[in-house]
């Protein structure tokens, strides 16, 4: 096949996309264990503080209101994390121009680090949710919906992650991106409660906060209801999933981070 | 096998000119030496063949293919060996090297691993995990990650620093072999009796420039202007009977030896003054021009 098509090298593409699940099934307990653990201290935490207060959507049980929330906060760190851990722990090793010297088109170095980073993200939120059956039962209102909407989540944060990790070039740059752009995105995204009910100006964060429509279409997939309405939700996610991925192709082919000038 | 035309290559960062208009055809079995001091522009030019550099202009051709409009197919064809040990630790080299196959398209290459393992006497390492191996085993194993996709160039960038000398000659061996298999090898070192040993021809790059390309016996040939010759007398000497060949720097070692210091043009001369002194001689020991001494020379003027 001629280079520029997707499979140049199929098995060449599934090997990197192996390496790059592989990589974190290695390390569980770091990589799947614990932001499982942290997800259902969560749910047991605020959950029991929560559900007797008025908080989140009307007539839903604050719970109920809090899984899907919490399955798309485990999913977006997970898969942000993956290639962003994975590129910079290479440039750290200093083996990241192996990545140059393998005959593997951009596209499938590409999708294997998204699909990687995606696989962790939606493994992280079925997960969330498996665990919380004890705490609300095992209904969703659409099944397939509801992983779509954390496939997609975990899709665009897979790029978000490849992105900054092609860009940054250390952990500390790494964790700053994490704990000051992505954890407040999130907070201020839904998770926790309806972001309509915030005070003043941090109400309106949702119109340019990515991570608002993302948790809303889980939301909706889980109890049948969110903030806002799901068709510019699921609209909203579509642009977000192409754009991102142009971006994360645009800096990989321009060989940002793995190619000297 | 390897084109590589016109190539130039400046930095952006510091604006510093690493190659200068770069010209060097390598032919299919060529074993090749590329020497130069730090800084002289060889692991830029290995860069750019391996895409971790983008050359500034000219081309670069590899197996016939050019590594801007084909640059997947040149993958196939080369190996690189890279200077820095750099290693995915959390893998072990089992798996680290069934990686590497798959990533050019490999599925099953258990056999040519076990091959490669075995030469490289890491059959009892393949289990480890690369952290865990010494410095020269991790050598070692690059080069097995190298040769996973047999590949019909393996660049190696100075694969033996750091490497103990049993070992060391031991990789020599089978990068004889593997060159005797007719693989197209380039290597680069600082040790220069590891290029005069195992090399056919020399390639020499200072400040970004070629100054010498040759075959090794003509690059000694051309460039060894000066040789040392040994005669031995069966007599004890004396520094002053020698001065009518003050030239030629005559040094006494051992009592009974004079060295000189001889250009070739000059070698029958030498001889035709000490006979014209009814000096016999009793044994005569010249001195190869080691590539060593050609190297410094070049490379300090």
């Amino acid at each position: 096949m001629k280079r520029g098509f997707i499979f140049y090298n199929r098995t060449g593409f599934l090997t990197l996309l192996n390496r790059e699940i592989h990589r974190f099934m290695k390390v569980p307990v770091q990589t799947v264990l614990a932001p499982l653990i942290s997800n259902i201290l969560y749910m047991a935490i605020f959950g029991g503080m929560l559900q007797t207060r008025s908080v989140g959507i009307d007539g839903v049980s604050y719970l109920h209101f809090l899984v899907p929330g919490l399955a798309t906060m485990g999913a977006i760190f997970a898969a942000f994390q993956n290639p962003a851990f994975s590129i910079i722990s290479q440039k750290f090793q200093n083996t990241i121009q192996d990545l140059n010297s393998y005959p593997i088109s951009v596209t499938e170095k590409i999708l294997a680090f998204i699909f990687g980073g995606m696989f962790r993200g939606v493994l992280v939120g079925v997960l969330t949710y498996a665990a919380t059956i004890f705490f609300v039962g095992y209904e969703i209102e659409y099944p397939l919906f509801f992983v779509l909407g954390l496939t997609a989540t975990s899709f665009v944060f897979a790029s978000v992650g490849l992105i900054a990790g092609l860009v940054l070039d250390n952990f500390e740059k790494m964790n700053f991106a994490l704990a000051i752009v992505i954890t407040p995105l999130t907070y201020l995204g839904g998770v926790f409660f309806e972001v309509s009910k915030l005070p003043g100006i941090l109400s309106s964060i949702k119109y340019i906060n990515p991570i608002y429509p993302l948790v809303n279409i889980t939301r909706y997939a889980y109890i049948g209801v969110c903030e806002g309405n799901i068709y510019t939700h699921v609209l909203v996610t579509t642009v977000l999933v192409i754009s991102s991925y142009l971006i994360a192709a645009h800096i990989f082919k321009k060989g940002i981070g793995i190619k000297t000038v | 096998m390897l084109s590589i035309s016109n190539v130039s290559k400046t930095y952006k960062q510091g604006n510093k000119e690493a190659l200068k208009n770069i010209n060097l055809d390598i032919m299919e079995g060529e074993f090749t030496a590329l020497l130069g001091q730090n800084g002289a522009g060889k692991s830029t030019l290995i860069n750019i063949m391996a895409g971790n550099v983008k050359k500034t202009k000219g081309t670069v051709k590899i197996g016939g293919y050019d590594i801007d409009s084909n640059e997947l197919d040149t993958k196939k064809i080369i190996g690189i060996v890279p200077q820095d040990t750099g290693y995915d630790f959390i893998f072990t080299v089992d798996e680290a090297l069934k990686k590497q196959s798959g990533y050019f398209g490999i599925k099953d290459n258990k056999e040519y691993i076990d091959e490669l393992l075995e030469a490289l006497y890491l059959t009892e390492k393949r289990s480890a995990r690369l952290r865990d191996l010494s410095g020269g085993m991790r050598r070692r194993f690059l080069i097995a990650k190298a040769l996973v996709h047999k590949p019909k160039i393996l660049i190696l960038d100075e694969p033996t620093a750091g490497v103990d000398v049993e070992m060391r000659h031991t990789l020599y061996d089978f990068l004889i072999k593997l060159h005797e298999s007719g693989t197209t090898i380039i290597l680069t070192t600082h040790y220069i009796e590891e290029a005069e040993k195992l090399c056919k021809r020399i390639v020499i790059i200072d400040g970004g420039e070629i100054v010498a390309d040759k075959p090794k016996e003509e690059l000694m040939e051309t460039f060894s202007r000066e040789i040392v010759v040994e005669i031995h007398f069966d007599n004890e000497l004396k520094l002053d009977d020698f001065d009518f060949l003050k030239e030629y720097q005559p040094q006494i070692e051992e009592k009974t030896n004079l060295k000189l210091k001889v250009l070739r043009k000059d070698f029958s001369k030498v001889f035709q003054k000490l006979a014209g002194k009814n000096m016999e001689f009793t044994d005569l020991i010249v001195e190869k021009p080691k590539l060593e001494d050609i190297y410094l020379n070049l490379i300090n003027h």
